[in-house]
């Protein structure tokens, strides 16, 4: 496994450097590798699909136009993200000015249509857990999303966040035991229910 | 084999394979069985699965058919690097035919007859002339949007991608420009001199008003919503220069829309509440102002037409402007409104506008 993720991202630097050299199907395949992990995280900032959408065009002819340029980018992945990040905050800020969202919300609010819902198996356990994630500020969100989904390094979570590593390293501590907390909770609940419905 | 069995919560929640079961479900064979053996295990597993499960939240469901056409989209977005350059033989189809065509006469003519020499240099200059030497184009290729000021002081708004020719002075009897891509026109008011706008296939012809075009070269349809004024739509022969084809014809007035097929040639109209198409400022913008201070009069413009208005604070800051301006071009606009604080202005280049005025005390 370490040694087929190793050669794959060998073979994608390497696709990116003739991507830099103006090779087109190179830049068509990392496109595709890239599209839906950025859309995905994309739904993590707004419900508005289009919107990502937009954005994720935006930011491939972006890179296209740019391409001579990015050859010194030797981490691909965050380098995206990060971008996407930038351009999605930014539009989204601009829209807000529009239609008349308080500014903050979309730095500090995820909106409830957004992605942070749990599924499935204990039906209580979710719900829990999904108060629980619906709790936690959204950049720990962020942040536990990219370490454990996205399997990002603390370096590269810094890097598209924009912040120090000690606050990644921070908001993922505490992410994780707000979580376990919940999931406790919800597990000692859940017995207190069995032992009762016993008697 | 490993210490798995020691596992706890965390060291679930940092184990590479197990995410890779948990969110992707690989090796499921090997979990199911592992889940049994160790029954000790089996909370720790369950909680670490469900916090990982609740990190990632729900997924879009995003099949690979969507992936591959967003994919297609952008590539086919990528602005052709060779009309960038347009070198001369790939500028125009008819152009290249109208090439072939000399050079196959030149050398009939060189082997019929030596002297003929001097005849065809006349020939190929009296060709020249005749092929719009002086045609200029405008292509936005970085802006979010772009001013272009036409030889007879008409404003076009492009936005990001369109392009835009027309020759650097207007015959008499009509203007004529060619659009790709998506733009809002402003045409000065002159009923002796039709504006025309080829783009995709279908003309637009005008006397002096406000519109919008989207005529995108990857769309089957071209839009075309009016502002302000009357707007005649029609298809075009061949895509080129030929005159309005007898056949369909449509008039448009303020806050009609007609979608065009170049395909099918056909057209359909709509009434729109807002004449809205490409989501410019200028679309909406109805350049009514009262009272209001000069400053953000041209704050408004410059956002409106991508321009940069130069001007002493200072000296305007008493200034305010009331006035109801419609659809005329920028140039009109300013002239209008320095008229009413006594001012002068100057433009630099296409998108600077310098403001020169002695106060409104």
């Amino acid at each position: 496994m370490k040694n087929s993720e190793r050669s794959s991202e060998t073979y994608l630097i390497t696709r990116w450097q003739q991507f830099c050299a103006g090779d087109k199907s190179a830049f068509g395949e990392l496109t595709e590798l890239n599209y839906a992990v950025l859309y995905h995280y994309g739904t993590r900032f707004t419900p508005d699909r289009d919107l990502i959408k937009d954005c994720l065009q935006d930011l491939f002819l972006e890179i296209w136009e740019k391409r001579e340029t990015l050859s010194y980018i030797a981490a691909i992945k965050p380098y995206l993200f990060q971008s996407l990040r930038n351009n999605l905050i930014r539009r989204i800020r601009r829209q807000s000015v529009f239609s008349d969202i308080r500014d903050d919300d979309v730095e500090d609010d995820i909106s409830p249509e957004s992605d942070w819902i749990v599924q499935e198996t204990d039906q209580l356990t979710s719900h829990r857990l999904k108060q629980a994630i619906d709790a936690l500020p959204k950049r720990q969100k962020e942040a536990l999303y990219l370490k454990y989904y996205e399997n990002l390094s603390y370096e590269e979570i810094a890097t598209v966040m924009g912040l120090q590593r000690q606050a990644v390293a921070n908001y993922l501590q505490y992410g994780i035991q707000k979580l376990r907390e919940y999931w406790q909770h919800a597990a000692i609940f859940l017995a207190l229910c069995s032992e009762i419905s016993r008697y | 084999m490993n210490n798995y069995s020691h596992f706890q919560v965390k060291d679930w929640l940092d184990d590479a394979a197990f995410q890779r079961w948990v969110y992707h479900g690989e090796q499921d064979g090997f979990w199911i069985e592992f889940v049994q053996n160790n029954p000790g295990q089996l909370s720790n597993i369950e909680q670490a699965r469900e916090i990982l499960l609740a990190v990632r939240g729900e997924l879009d469901a995003l099949p690979d058919s969507e992936v591959k056409l967003r994919v297609s989209e952008i590539l086919n977005a990528i602005p052709d690097e060779k009309l960038r350059a347009l070198p001369w033989w790939k500028s125009n189809w008819l152009k290249m035919a109208a090439m072939l065509l000399l050079a196959s006469g030149i050398v009939t003519a060189l082997f019929r007859e030596k002297e003929s020499l001097h005849s065809l240099q006349t020939f190929v200059a009296g060709l020249r002339d005749a092929d719009n030497a002086d045609q200029l184009e405008v292509y936005n290729e970085t802006h979010a949007i772009q001013l272009v000021n036409l030889p007879d002081g008409s404003s076009v708004i492009l936005k990001k991608h369109a392009r835009i020719s027309y020759p650097a002075a207007f015959a008499a009897d009509r203007r004529q420009v060619t659009l790709r891509g998506e733009a809002f026109f402003e045409v000065v008011k002159n009923p002796d001199q039709p504006f025309f706008v080829y783009a995709g296939s279908m003309v637009t012809k005008v006397k002096g008003t406000s519109f919008s075009i989207k005529a995108n070269d990857e769309d089957d349809n071209v839009e075309l919503v009016v502002k302000t004024g009357l707007v005649e739509v029609s298809a075009s022969k061949d895509g080129g220069k030929s005159e309005i084809s007898a056949g369909k014809k449509l008039i448009l007035k303020p806050n009609e829309q007609v979608t065009f097929n170049r395909k099918s040639q056909n057209m359909v109209t709509k009434t729109v509440q807002k004449p809205i198409l490409l989501n410019l400022p200028a679309e909406s913008q109805n350049f009514e102002f009262r009272r209001t201070p000069l400053a953000e009069v041209f704050a408004e413009l410059e956002k409106i037409y991508g321009i940069r208005i130069q001007f002493d604070a200072k000296t305007i800051a008493h200034c305010t402007l009331t006035a109801k301006l419609g659809d005329e071009p920028v140039h009109e606009k300013l002239d209008l409104i320095c008229a009413v604080v006594n001012a002068r202005y100057e433009t630099h280049g296409s998108s600077t506008v310098v403001v020169a005025s002695e106060g409104c005390e």
